[in-house]
């Protein structure tokens, strides 16, 4: 659990790093977001990765699932409502390998944080219980992190974005091939966007849509659903 | 050599308001520092684009110890902020780099670079200057014709020295990417450039060209995983050069090979220790500096948290490692959210690769000998900076038994911190940018062993 927060903690402030480097002088220093993305795309990974789960692919898919919800929801509904104290716990904790074995803490056995494909299987047949709209809201939680939090989100079947991630690929490069301003908003307080059904299918019309509103939030469900990072970062060049 | 017996020579203040902030001035800011071949000048560049020369003063018979202090010899304005109008970007005038040039004749060159363009100044001296034309008069105005009654020859007289400094090539338009290094070849007639994806070469005596000869970036940019952090020729060998990733690896690249070197001659990486993973294990791996040692046999790597040397002959890992401050291993979150933990220190070898030396925070400065396996931790700052007061060994306590002038770990100031180091190349000098003050500390010992 402390793993998880602490991971949620380095996402946002991650995040936060990539929103303020679009202002800095002398243009975005490639270096260093490709660092800020490769420890956004690690702390993900440990925040998303379910506890209990196993790192191997998940032959038994059917067997998973009905583990999965009821810790979800557990879990995130824990983590949300006292944001800054169990920050400051997760700082202290923040290094060391424990971060890689975030479900350990859960007496769930190990999880290693797999690397993604091998839970989207798994993961997409819980988001086929019905969990479809719970994706969005997430990302938009992970993106107003560095402002007030705003009420915790149902949570979301992490294989789900993953499995999202390569599909929206070319509607990332699409928006921030025009403009990194996209990629957070300015004020995330005033733009809770509804709950969209079907996320994937969603996901493609989104990124047109908000393509076309230069400044404005773009796409950030799907985008930081997806939340490749890297691109983000770098198509931005 | 020892290390022990640092004594300081001159404390020199670049700027000379007393900052109140650790950083006065953002302009004054020290980016880069570099002593020429024979260690009689020292360049600095700063955050506002100047760049200050400092030329050692000869010694004197009356006070053998005092071995000439540095003294401002030239200072000139070689970057000024430009803006990209096509990118919407403005481009920091910000002094990255400056690599003198082996000295041919009277004059001196040197290479500045920005991020995006790099300029070769050339430094000349005039201590004479031609009096009595006939046409014209001391303010060299014209002459009333109908005065000049006679014809004289001007002759040269002597004058105040005068340092002239005068760009001779810009090589800009070559870099996409920010520039983050710059080396002369050892054939005095190339360099080369890298950015983030890229190195080029250039002529030093051509600028509307250059060859790229390392090209990193993939076809798609969702790929990327890794960027070049620094590079540098081989001090002997005109076609081997070494460039540094993100990653932690080295590439050592001939160029004999192919005219692009994408493919390495030979890779150097250590494995990664499983026990030390963390969020940020890739990011303290990232190589902030490379520097061949004057043999050619060695190179010396930085990262964030050690120092490394790298046998050319061994690719496996490092033949010593060093540890900085390990100590804020256990602080790279924090590190993480201040930006510290992306600071970029740079290393040096003393004149005949024994010792190394590099840069922490707290205005700390680490020296460790090769041979001894001693390593010392050294303080720049005005209170330890008494002209000719020996600097005293600083020591980080981590818990446990702390002596006396010990600074714990959670007291030291990571706004100070020593990013840019040079060592004479022959003598135990060795200066110290620490902000946006320039330190130089000679050995004690030195002169008694010259």
């Amino acid at each position: 659990m402390e793993f998880k927060l602490e991971a949620h903690r380095i996402v946002s402030i991650s995040l936060g790093k990539i929103y303020s480097a679009r202002g800095q002088r002398g243009g975005l220093k490639l270096h260093k977001n490709l660092l800020v993305s490769l420890v956004l795309r690690s702390a993900r990974q440990v925040y998303l990765s379910e506890p209990g789960c196993p790192p191997e692919p998940p032959p038994a898919a059917a067997g998973h699932p009905e583990e999965e919800p009821p810790p979800c929801p557990a879990a995130w509904a824990a983590e949300e409502p006292p944001p800054p104290p169990p920050q400051d716990e997760a700082g202290r904790d923040c290094q060391g390998p424990r971060p890689r074995r975030c479900c350990c803490g859960e007496n769930r056995g190990g999880c290693a944080g797999a690397p993604p494909p091998p839970h989207c299987p798994r993961k997409r047949s819980a988001g086929e219980r019905g969990q479809a709209g719970s994706p969005v809201k997430k990302p938009r939680r992970e993106e107003e992190e560095p402002p007030p939090l705003p009420p915790p989100p149902p949570p979301s079947p992490p294989g789900e974005q993953e499995d999202m991630e390569t599909g929206n690929v070319a509607s990332l490069i699409s928006i921030f091939g025009s403009s990194f301003s996209g990629l957070l908003s300015k004020e995330p307080k005033g733009r809770r966007r509804p709950p969209l059904d079907g996320g994937e299918a969603a996901a493609g019309t989104a990124p047109a849509e908000a393509a076309a509103e230069p400044g404005q939030i773009c796409c950030d469900e799907p985008v930081l659903r997806t939340l490749n990072p890297w691109s983000t970062a770098i198509v931005a060049f | 050599m020892g290390i022990h017996g640092l004594v300081a020579l001159s404390s020199l203040l670049l700027v000379s308001c007393p900052p109140k902030s650790d950083a006065g001035h953002q302009a004054d800011i020290i980016s880069t520092v570099e002593f020429n071949h024979t260690g009689e000048l020292l360049a600095t560049g700063d955050k506002g684009g100047r760049v200050v020369i400092f030329q050692r003063e000869p010694e004197s018979k009356n006070e053998p110890y005092n071995q000439g202090e540095y003294n401002v010899y030239s200072t000139f304005q070689s970057h000024e902020p430009e803006f990209d109008y096509l990118k919407s970007l403005e481009i920091e005038e910000k002094i990255n780099k400056i690599k003198w040039l082996p000295q041919q004749n009277a004059a001196h060159s040197l290479l500045s670079t920005n991020d995006k363009t790099i300029k070769l100044w050339k430094i000349t001296e005039r201590d004479k200057r031609p009096e009595g034309y006939n046409l014209k008069d001391e303010e060299g105005k014209l002459k009333d014709l109908s005065t000049v009654t006679s014809l004289q020859v001007p002759v040269l007289k002597p004058m105040d020295l005068m340092v002239e400094v005068t760009p001779r090539r810009i090589f800009a338009n070559g870099h996409t990417y920010h520039v983050n290094s710059i080396s002369v070849n050892s054939d005095c007639e190339t360099y080369m450039s890298a950015d983030d994806l890229r190195i080029n070469l250039w002529h030093l005596a051509i600028t509307d060209r250059s060859f790229n000869i390392v090209d990193i970036k993939p076809a798609n940019m969702e790929d990327l995983t890794e960027v070049i952090t620094a590079s540098e020729f081989h001090p002997h060998h005109c076609n081997l050069f070494v460039y540094s990733s993100s990653k932690g690896s080295l590439r050592l690249c001939d160029m004999r090979a192919s005219a692009l070197c994408d493919k390495h001659s030979k890779l150097y990486e250590e494995p990664e220790d499983p026990s030390n993973r963390s969020f940020f294990s890739e990011i303290i791996s990232s190589v902030s500096d490379v520097k061949f040692s004057h043999s050619g046999r060695y190179m010396l790597t930085r990262d964030y948290l050690t120092v490394k040397v790298w046998d050319l002959n061994m690719e496996t890992k490092p033949v010593e490692t060093y540890q900085v401050h390990d100590y804020l291993r256990s602080k790279l979150c924090s590190l993480y959210e201040n930006d510290c933990i992306f600071d970029k220190f740079e290393c040096a070898w003393n004149g005949s690769d024994s010792v190394i030396m590099t840069g922490a925070y707290n205005n700390f400065f680490r020296m460790f000998d090769r041979n001894t396996k001693r390593d010392v931790t050294l303080e720049a700052s005005r209170e330890s900076s008494k002209p000719r007061a020996i600097l005293k060994p600083r020591r980080v306590c981590v818990g446990g038994k702390r002596r006396k002038d010990d600074i714990s770990v959670d007291s030291l100031d990571f706004t100070k911190k020593i990013l840019h180091t040079a060592w004479h190349p022959t003598e135990n000098i060795i200066a110290i940018a620490a902000t946006n003050n320039l330190y130089i500390f000679q050995d004690k010992v030195n002169s008694e062993m010259h």
